[in-house]
């Protein structure tokens, strides 16, 4: 990360570093409907368990660059917006009610919604030379509160965590529901 | 002298190229393969880049083509798939030629040209070595999971610049 963020001497002109990094870096993190979703899929990946911990967040980058092929080609992908504070509502919920289904459905639905989040990215991904620093920095980021999610995910070990983090899940969703009414 | 290594120093880190070294290095250490054979590989590619740069050869894809090998390397690094020795060293090799020609010398003489390129040289080889040797240590389940995770952010960030620069 210290050497992608750091600035180097671009003798022939190539493309950009630090700039284009922290740009991207700093992409989500000034979405609250992004971020809420990211950690919520990092918080249902603890609470799941093995293997889905470490499956959901890989699931997710992957699936979001392919989101971000269609935005980029400008494929319409209808309700984007709709769909990010859907993403937040429906994974904040999934935590809040504990829900365990198969880790294939699992997968399936952060894949989903994992779309509609990469497109929202692909659209604003600069056509400069600056996309290969701001691209790495926007899916690190994506991966970092991922696992600020496991983290805070790791509480459900005791009961009075497990507690928390179904209580954060709630809150995710609150968040979610005022993104989608607008009031965010 | 050393103003030109350093200089090619400089001019290999730049996001492309770090991307396809440290998915090409997890791709390598996490299948064990043999580490001295591979960078031959790199080297021999970096070599052949180089002499094709002093052909004048111009215009060449090397940019789309790290990426799409870097993308490749990201997803079988994911998939925890081990590709087959030759295949990991004809990759490396294009690697490597990619790589130079993505890096031609800025020196207005031959002789300090040659000086870069051997300091990109340097840099390539010596990140992948280290890249390709913490991974190749990662034996535990959760360092493996991490270096599983790296590959899938190294596969995105590659596909979306990948798909920016065939679209525009």
């Amino acid at each position: 990360m210290l050497l992608l963020s750091a600035a180097p001497a671009l003798a022939h002109g190539g493309e950009g570093g630090a700039g284009g990094f922290v740009a991207g870096l700093m992409h989500p993190v000034f979405g609250p409907d992004h971020v809420v979703a990211m950690v919520a899929v990092g918080l249902w990946g603890a609470f799941l368990g093995a293997p889905a911990i470490w499956l959901l967040p890989i699931v997710f980058p992957l699936v979001m660059a392919l989101g971000g092929v269609l935005g980029i080609l400008g494929v319409p992908v209808p309700a984007t917006e709709t769909g990010i504070a859907a993403s937040a509502i429906v994974l904040g919920l999934m935590v809040a009610l504990a829900a365990r289904p198969p880790l294939w459905s699992a997968a399936v639905l952060v894949g989903a919604f994992a779309i509609f989040h990469g497109y929202a990215h692909g659209r604003e991904l600069p056509a400069g030379a600056n996309a290969v620093a701001f691209a790495s920095g926007f899916v690190i980021a994506t991966g970092l509160l991922h696992l600020c999610g496991i983290a805070f995910g790791l509480l459900t070990r005791w009961p009075a965590g497990r507690l928390a983090v179904r209580g954060a899940g709630g809150v995710i969703a609150l968040v979610g529901l005022a993104y989608l009414g607008g009031f965010a | 002298m050393i103003a030109g290594v350093v200089s090619g120093l400089t001019q290999f880190f730049l996001p492309t190229h770090l991307l396809a070294i440290v998915a090409l290095g997890l791709l390598i250490g996490q299948g064990a393969r043999d580490l001295p054979i591979q960078l031959a590989c790199l080297a021999l590619g970096l070599a052949i880049g180089s002499v094709m740069i002093a052909l004048a050869m111009r215009e060449t894809p090397a940019a789309i083509a790290l990426l799409g090998l870097t993308a490749a390397a990201g997803l079988a690094v994911v998939l925890a798939w081990t590709p087959p020795a030759f295949l990991v060293g004809a990759v490396l090799t294009i690697a490597g030629a990619g790589l130079a020609l993505n890096t031609p010398p800025q020196a207005l003489t031959i002789p300090v040209a040659i000086v870069e390129q051997i300091g990109t040289a340097m840099a390539a080889l010596v990140t992948l070595a280290l890249v390709a040797f913490g991974a190749a240590r990662a034996t535990r389940s959760w360092q493996r999971i991490g270096v599983r995770i790296l590959g899938s952010w190294i596969a995105a960030s590659a596909i979306l610049v990948l798909a920016l620069r065939l679209a525009r």
